[in-house]
């Protein structure tokens, strides 16, 4: 071999080399914003998901009742995400919670527990305007099923959270 | 019989109607905190809709607590949370602590003021029963009773292991957990 044909050859090979080593980085860089991305992976927002259902207070309730581990199954999700809910039922009342956002009871007078709705600091105002014994809609995320807890001797309410209001009537 | 006798017998009903029974105090909106520190990194969790019982007959004092309602700062964290390999949420919604006021003579529930709490139970988390004993604070103002409580749990007790990768460094062995309540008769 002539000095000159190694050079024809080692020219594409280090074409090769630099096209290789280029490709590591755009893996490298990908990767890390890939990790940038997760690590700050924003929250759900809920009330810009579309809703997976639209249910009566007594309907939701009886379901858990009936059957909680089907339930769990059906509305809840693996990595915390479960369904977004449109719930419609009665104002029992409005209260707030330890984290100073708005909780509504919603009821139905045949289910012996109710749908607990937490509001968020941007629909607060939302849930203040609703008024005791009327009827109302509210989209949020469901976290929880209602059950009878015998500890307890109480009914634990459905709990939805980020919740705003869809529709008072 | 006179009639004002008859008339006190009559009237009986009416006062024991409005004499309320020493009723169960219920708090549908219990706070839970989760702290965790390591050198890499503080990680809260919170949550604000547990339910939760006192007796102040017996001294019972029962919660249970919406796993999937634990809120963190950074959404892929809330993620590893429920997912199964942690704590499996939606196999296990709910967390349980069933126990008892140990010295329920020093709690007067009529009166206001604060008292030192000492409860002694069992809780349940994911499909482990661990005995807890906790100490706290019982506070009573005009009807209301709010409880602070303050305890260790130790993660690997309920299964929880993080044996490789980022939580292994960033998660604490054992977790600092206060719960704080406002309860009222329902």
């Amino acid at each position: 071999m002539t000095p000159n044909t190694t050079s024809t050859n080692s020219r594409p090979r280090r074409r090769i080399l630099r096209k290789a080593l280029l490709l590591l980085v755009i893996i490298a860089i990908a990767g890390g914003a890939y990790a940038f991305y997760l690590f700050n992976l924003p929250h759900r927002d809920v009330q810009a998901t579309s809703t997976d259902a639209q249910v009566e207070v007594s309907a939701l309730v009886q379901e858990f009742l009936t059957d909680a581990s089907t339930a769990n199954a059906k509305y809840l999700g693996e990595e915390g995400e479960g369904k977004v809910l449109e719930v419609h039922g009665l104002v029992r009342g409005v209260e707030t919670d330890l984290n100073g956002q708005a909780v509504v009871l919603l009821e139905s007078s045949d289910a012996p527990a109710g749908v607990r709705c937490s509001f968020t600091t941007t629909t607060n105002a939302q849930a203040a305007a609703l008024i005791a014994g009327e009827a109302a809609t509210i989209k949020g995320v469901i976290r929880a099923g209602a059950s009878y807890d015998p500890d307890l001797e109480l009914y634990e309410h459905v709990v939805l959270e980020k919740c705003a209001v869809v529709q008072s009537h | 019989m006179t009639i004002k006798q008859i008339l006190l017998l009559a009237a009986l009903p009416a006062t024991f109607a409005f004499m309320a029974p020493a009723g169960k105090l219920v708090s549908r909106a219990v706070h839970i905190e989760f702290f965790s520190t390591t050198p890499a990194e503080d990680i809260r969790a919170n949550n604000y809709t547990g339910t939760g019982a006192i007796d102040p007959a017996s001294g019972d004092v029962v919660f249970s607590i919406p796993m999937q309602s634990f809120e963190f700062e950074k959404a892929l964290m809330q993620k590893h949370f429920n997912s199964p390999d942690f704590l499996d949420t939606k196999a296990y919604p709910k967390a349980k602590f069933k126990g008892s006021i140990v010295d329920l003579g020093e709690v007067d529930f009529t009166k206001d003021g604060s008292y030192p709490l000492s409860v002694k139970g069992e809780m349940t988390i994911k499909d482990k029963t661990n005995p807890l004993t906790t100490t706290g604070t019982i506070t009573v103002k005009v009807g209301k009773v709010s409880i602070e409580s303050k305890f260790p749990i130790i993660l690997a007790d309920y299964g929880i292991a993080f044996i490789k990768g980022k939580p292994s460094t960033n998660v604490a062995k054992t977790v600092e957990v206060t719960v704080k309540g406002e309860f009222a008769t329902e």
